[in-house]
């Protein structure tokens, strides 16, 4: 086989001289040029019907030679609209391409080695570009930018800290049992986006490591390196990433240099992070301390207000203004046979509690280089350095460590400053001095972090109506997370028991993967092309992670060996994946699209990690505005696509196994059985979607509109289930439930103004969706034995009594539940009624920009246990006190119990921007920019932000809200010089 | 084309016959499987040390839980439950599904479990002898006993589920009655067991003295006792005493205990609180400083704090002193818990001056001199209850002792808040499906 390639090979190599001469009958040339009548580098010139092409040089010219029988040649280029023009014609010389308002001609980027240009999508793929991504406001996280800008698409942040803690789920809940997040691509690198814990829990008693508040690694990414970012929602479109894409893909493709000059720009942004919502706090006068507490209580408060010594505790400990910088450098360049581009940013950030904070430093290298005509290599490298200051958030049980619990339980007028020999008080009221905490009390993450990826491609062999190219891509995402969690023994909580607590974290993640294709594009002459993909991917991820603990500390140490007591817990995981890939894909003259496929995907995840799953993929794309030209006339586009395809996901790691835990008594080890029982039998669970939907472009694409309906069936969805305990098991991990997500997706683009003065687009996305669970064991078997109850997942909320899910047949898997006289009632529900997004960008005396998004959340329920627990330590303020009396009555109450409506109007990000031409032969442009993100929020949701989670973001846990680290708002000042 | 097809197809092939994905064996915990066949003796220690260990698990909930129900304390730490829902807050309902029940029950059965995959675990391995088999089986069992005790205390009328063995055909839930015979039976079971047994196996130093195959069976006797007493069956609990530890002469403290330490993968004692510690406090209920007798030596069980504190509208002046240190030992069952049972059984089997023969040797071995009230059946059981309540302050008995005498409700236990209700057992956990 070698020997016929190196053949195959030489004979490609000897046609593509062989070509030049022999079939060339004439030669075109000329200039592309922009309305601005600046050269397009890099447009394409290609003969229709053939391969033959080339593409624009630094000054916008080519040349051409063309075939016989060649008639007509197309030229495009990203941004502007493709024109066919007649070889014959006379215009060849001087072509000028026109804006491409509705981005047709964007190549989307969906098959593993091939692309499809926007207008013969048969999904609808979101995708974001770098301008709309970063171009408005200063971006803290990747995650964090996509807030409101894409349809279908819930974002929710359940950490306000910086330095992210984002989950975003696409078209609604997709798993139970682990990751609803997608699977994030960046160029062919699977990265990891792991909240990884620090082990604050075991100082702060919260219930699991999802409790911990802990950021999500996408936060490494530089936003601002990100050419382009798209977004497969749901099955139908992420079928061929099979096993891994039950919950869709996110595919970010970062900058490549350009041939030219070098260009250099250095950004810098400064700004102030600020709490987004004050709740506020009881506001006590003696006398009403005297009616809820007692006359003790009214006499220390007398005391402490005669000695002006009554504080604000929430703003003392929220109210900093947390004081952020961004610099950036940019370096782009090259030849026409290598290309480079060097991104380089420091990001620092100081949240509104003082000793936290994030700050990350990347440093990244994109090459490209040509060898040849039919070679090209590229390599990616990206070092990232982050670390966060995090502090104590969230939920716990009797650490005295979490900020909004200590808050809820503390009194305003009671001492917690250290006097003169730096000795904090006791909280008479809770178990931990929030200020001993602030100034003391240490949770920090550090992660340095290598993203590296290879390319090749290969044009083995081209003829005039073929090619046949090889793909290769390898990625690698090492890092090392390091954790350090330090609690003094002088904290409050920690006298008597564990007397000071050290947790040290190092956990290293190694994801390694590579996909090798084969594409064979075949033109014919009846304008029909066929594109023939097929290949391998393989993925081998392990992580290593390991806690060190050390207690009864030694005074004043934070050194792991300073201690009485050490633990050790190491955690291995390993994961490896294989899979095939078939496509074909058939284009009947851009009228209509069709392609088939499948994978076939393996994995250790598996039961049988050598059985292999098929996941098919079908869809139809049809351009009806392509058939008939009169129509073309009135409209630039009326497509109807239908897609139909199907992914999985395999159980999370671990749960095949049934394990023993160790455990220790006075020195004698042990073993216990371990509650989570594995099942060594899984398969993955399987999503199939069927989507259809309609794109509408009119007025010259100055009005376009994408409607997309789904129905997306997850079918034999894991999950874990309580066992009745009596077993000596909690949990058993099961895939007998079948949940059901529809939904709409609308996106209106408009160009209201276009003209020399001013630019106005406009995008409206609007969407929602509705899930429900089809079956729950036996479908309708609620007498059949085999039939599973409904019953509380574990681990999502805080049981019953207080709000939590619950799966039951027939219910949405959002709903949340309450026991209502002894019997499991839906009180609420976490998915929103609807949402929409209205981006504006404005440009205007041509220097000018202005953009603003605003994100409207309608409906969607929150579990608001702050209030509970302010309640409880009298510190809710008078008016949610009121708010919530007057809002609970009747059956459509916005309030009952402690779920509370969390619809929202939020202005997320609002920018102005001025370009000043300096023109100079040094310096080029000058950029300012006034800009601000989630500036204004409207919503009646009484606690901090309507948007969190106390549970991280996997699995089902949003909308749970228990004392989290506020939300900020963040305003920026930005100076852009472009050399 | 063709050509290229095949092309595609070989290298296709190829890759198929090349990656095989090796079979997965957990990297971080020995599987449940491992003793199933074959164990070693070491294994079969390992799930000893593990069914001790984990008894641990718990415990604070079955004292703090039951505790707060009977009124004899409070507990002020994070979670609003504690006061909200084990109070009966304006007529609040124990939840099913939630920590108070479910960390006692879980932590239970969990231990049975273990207990269960060291009894097949026994069945399928011929590393022991037969008499050391039987002193595994007789630890096993007694321990399972004792676990299944508690579990029905807490449950109360609303029974057991006895029959666990096969977690996938669970056995049925057996009234009240019935389970607490089925428990003495099994106590009976093991104790068969450990007769003529030899004990291949060490357990840690809470139970020195008890240690041995015939000093095991005396803590098995007195486990039987307190379950025949909860039964009723005063004549049985007589009986089981005088097979027990109990010496009527001796340290009131005697019997085998929960120990802590702070080894790596051990527990500190999870009901001791710092002193003068807030937010994570047990708050004595003010009836016991009120009712308490001048010179009781039990009243130093509890300290009064520098401040008085509130929480949800509860007040107290007093927080624990139960356990000196977060190292001090919790009694699984003592001689003095003996003693009272002896005087509960003599007093409900008409021999009221048995009963305060005993009661007064409890009352003096305290500082507060012999029994001055009467000898009717509502006086005994009233000073019964009085010196159990001071004597077991914080261990989880109060609240069964006052349901057998129909004492747990508002008109023998003070209601804090109005609207408060006395709660007299727990529901079955939501997971067994009920």
């Amino acid at each position: 086989m070698k020997k016929q390639f190196t053949r195959l090979g030489l004979v490609a190599i000897a046609m593509c001289f062989v070509q030049t001469f022999l079939f060339s009958q004439s030669t075109i040339s000329g200039t592309i040029l922009d309305t601005a009548d600046e050269p397009v580098i890099g447009a394409s010139i290609i003969v229709v019907g053939t391969t033959v092409g080339t593409v624009t040089d630094i000054d916008g010219t080519y040349t051409l030679n063309l075939p016989e029988g060649a008639e007509q040649v197309s030229i495009s280029y990203i941004g502007y609209a493709t024109q066919i023009l007649n070889v014959t014609d006379g215009n060849l010389s001087r072509i000028v391409l026109e804006d491409d308002f509705a981005d047709l001609e964007e190549v989307v980027v969906t098959g593993l080695a091939s692309s499809v240009k926007r207008s013969n999508l048969a999904n609808a793929v979101a995708s974001i570009s770098s301008k709309e991504l970063t171009g408005v406001t200063s971006q803290q996280t990747v995650d964090g930018a996509l807030y409101g800008k894409l349809t279908g698409v819930n974002i929710v942040q359940s950490n306000g800290a910086p330095g992210g803690g984002i989950a975003l789920r696409l078209r609604g809940v997709s798993s139970l049992s682990g990751n609803n997040q997608p699977l994030w691509i960046v160029d062919g690198i699977y990265i990891s986006n792991s909240e990884i814990p620090s082990g604050s829990r075991f100082a702060s008693g919260a219930n699991s490591g999802s409790e911990e508040g802990a950021s999500n690694r996408i936060a490494d990414l530089n936003p601002e390196d990100i050419e382009s970012i798209e977004v497969l929602k749901g099955a139908s479109a992420a079928a061929i990433y099979g096993t891994r894409a039950n919950a869709g893909v996110v595919i970010i493709t970062t900058k490549k240099g350009k041939a030219g000059d070098t260009k250099v720009s250095i950004d810098q942004d400064v700004g102030f992070n600020s709490i987004l919502k004050r709740v506020g706090r009881f506001q006590y006068d003696e006398a009403s301390v005297r009616e809820a507490f007692d006359d003790d209580e009214a006499a220390r408060f007398a005391a402490a207000q005669a000695a002006g010594q009554v504080i604000d505790l929430e703003d003392e400990i929220y109210g900093e203004n947390g004081f952020i910088r961004d610099t950036r450098l940019k370096i782009t360049g090259g030849n026409d046979k290598t290309t480079f581009y060097v991104g380089g940013s420091l990001r620092n950030e100081d949240g509104i509690i003082l000793n936290t904070g994030f700050a990350r430093n990347s440093l990244r290298l994109n090459l490209n280089h040509k060898l040849n005509d039919k070679l090209s290599i590229g390599v990616n490298s990206n070092y990232i350095n982050s670390n966060a200051q995090r502090s104590f958030t969230g939920n716990e049980n009797e650490g005295g460590l979490s900020y909004g619990y200590t808050l809820a339980f503390s009194r305003d007028w009671n001492n917690f400053f250290p006097d003169e020999n730096g000795v904090y008080p006791l909280n008479p009221t809770y178990s931990g001095n929030p200020i001993f905490v602030r100034d003391n009390a240490v949770n920090d993450e550090e992660n340095n972090r290598f993203l590296n990826s290879a390319s090749l491609d290969w044009k083995i062999f081209q003829k005039d109506n073929q090619v046949l190219r090889f793909n290769f891509n390898s990625g690698l995402d090492y890092f090392v997370n390091q954790t350090f969690v330090y609690v003094p023994e002088t904290h409050q909580a920690q006298v008597g028991g564990d007397n000071g607590f050290i947790g040290v974290g190092r956990n290293v993640f190694n994801n390694f993967n590579y996909q090798a294709i084969l594409v064979h594009d075949y033109y014919t002459d009846n304008n029909i092309n066929f594109t023939t993909q097929g290949g391998i991917s393989y993925l081998d991820f392990d992580r290593d992670l390991v806690l060190n603990r050390t207690t009864q500390l030694i005074p004043g140490q934070t050194n792991l060996s300073q201690g009485g007591t050490q633990e050790t817990a190491q955690r291995i995981e390993n994961e490896e994946e294989f899979g095939v890939i078939l496509q074909e894909e058939v284009n009947y003259d851009d009228k209509i699209i069709a392609t088939v496929g499948g994978r076939l995907d393996k994995s250790s995840l598996n039961g049988d990690p050598n059985q292999f799953f098929f996941f098919p993929k079908a869809s139809l794309a049809v351009n009806l505005a392509n058939f008939d030209s009169g129509l073309k006339g009135k409209l630039n586009q009326l497509k109807l696509r239908v897609a139909y395809g199907e992914t999985g996901s395999s159980a999370s790691f671990g749960s095949l196994f049934t394990g023993l835990s160790s455990i220790n008594i006075g020195g004698n080890a042990g073993f216990v059985v371990n509650p989570n029982q594995g099942n060594a039998n899984l398969e993955p669970e399987r999503s199939r979607e069927l989507e259809f939907g309609v794109d509408v472009g009119f007025l010259d694409n100055r009005v376009g509109l994408e409607a997309s309906y789904y129905i997306r069936n997850v079918n034999n969805l894991l999950y874990e289930r309580s066992l009745p305990t009596s077993s000596g098991f909690s949990n058993e991990i099961r895939n007998d439930l079948d949940l059901r997500n529809r939904g709409l997706e609308l996106g209106l683009r408009l160009a209201p103004i276009a003209n020399d003065r001013i630019n106005w687009n406009s995008n409206i996305n609007f969407w929602f969706n509705r899930s429900n669970v089809t079956r729950l064991g036996v479908e309708d078997g609620t007498d059949d034995a085999n039939d599973i109850p409904s019953f509380v997942p574990p681990g999502v909320a805080f049981g019953l009594g207080l709000g939590t899910f619950f799966i039951e047949e027939g219910a949405p898997i959002t709903g949340l539940w309450n026991s209502v006289e002894g019997v499991p009632t839906q009180t609420g529900d976490t998915e929103a009624d609807f949402q929409v997004g209205f981006y504006n960008e404005i440009n205007f005396l041509s220097n000018w920009n202005f953009n603003f998004l605003v994100h409207w959340k309608q409906g969607g329920d929150v579990l608001n246990l702050t209030r509970l627990l302010t309640d409880i330590g009298g510190n809710t303020p008078q008016d949610v006190i009121d708010f919530v009396a007057e809002n609970s009555e009747g059956d459509d109450a916005k309030i009952r119990g402690f779920i509370e409506d969390a619809s929202y109007v939020r202005l997320r990000e609002v920018g102005l921007n001025y370009k000043i031409p300096v023109g100079g032969k040094f310096l080029e442009r000058v950029r300012l920019g006034l800009s601000a993100r989630n500036l204004i929020t409207i919503t009646d949701y009484t606690s901090y932000d309507p948007e969190t989670s106390t549970k991280g973001g996997s699995g089902l846990s949003t909308g749970i809200e228990v004392t989290p680290f506020p939300s900020s708002k963040q305003i920026y000042f930005s100076l852009g010089l472009d050399f | 084309m063709n050509k290229i097809l095949s092309y595609i197809c070989i290298c296709v092939i190829m890759v198929f016959a090349s990656c095989t994905i090796d079979e997965q064996i957990d990297p971080n915990a020995p599987s449940i499987n491992s003793v199933a066949e074959n164990a070693t003796l070491q294994e079969l220690n390992l799930l000893v040390n593990g069914i001790e260990s984990s008894m641990r698990n718990g415990v604070d909930v079955l004292a703090n839980a039951t505790g707060s129900i009977a009124r004899e304390l409070y507990i002020f730490d994070a979670d609003p439950r504690n006061t909200l829902d084990l109070l009966g807050k304006e007529g609040a309902q124990l939840d099913n599904n939630t920590f108070y029940l479910t960390a006692a029950y879980n932590t239970r059965y969990r231990v049975v479990k273990t207990a269960n995959i060291l009894l097949d675990a026994l069945d399928n391995t011929s590393s022991v002898s037969a008499a050391e088999d039987a002193g595994y089986r007789g630890f096993a069992k007694t321990i399972q006993a004792l676990m299944l005790s508690q579990v029905l205390d807490y449950l109360g009328t609303n029974g057991l589920r006895f029959d666990v063995a096969d977690p996938e055909n669970l056995g049925p839930f057996l009234s009240e009655a019935d389970g607490r015979q089925a428990i003495l039976n099994l106590l009976d079971e093991a104790l068969g067991d450990l007769n003529g047994s030899s004990f291949a196996f060490g357990l840690s130093s809470g139970f020195a003295g008890f240690d041995t195959p015939s000093t095991f069976a005396t803590f098995n006797r007195a486990i039987a006792a307190r379950v025949a007493a909860r039964a009723g069956d005063y004549s049985a609990a007589i009986s089981h005493i005088s097979s027990s530890f109990f010496d009527i002469n001796g340290d009131f403290s005697n019997g085998p205990k929960h120990v802590f330490s702070l080894s790596s993968g051990d527990l500190q004692n999870p009901a001791f609180k710092q002193g003068g510690q807030n937010g994570d406090q047990w708050i004595v209920h003010n009836r016991f400083i009120e009712n308490g007798v001048s010179g009781d030596a039990r009243l130093s069980k509890f300290r009064q704090r520098l401040d008085p504190t509130s929480q949800d509208d509860l007040n107290g002046t007093h927080e624990t002193a139960l356990y000196a240190t977060n190292l001090s030992p919790i009694d699984i069952v003592r001689n003095e818990e003996l003693m009272f049972i002896l005087a509960e059984s003599r007093m409900n089997t008409g021999d009221p001056q048995g009963a305060v023969e005993v009661l007064n040797i409890i009352r003096n071995n305290h500082g507060i001199g012999d029994y001055m009230g009467g000898t009717g059946m509502d006086d005994l059981i009233n000073e019964w209850l009085f010196q159990k309540s001071y004597s077991f302050w914080g261990e989880g008995q109060l609240m069964f002792d006052l349901r057998k005498y129909g004492q747990l409700n508002d008109a023998f236990l003070p209601i804090d808040r109005p609207g408060d209700l006395i709660h007299t057992q727990f529901p079955i956990p939501l997971s067994e499906n009920q």
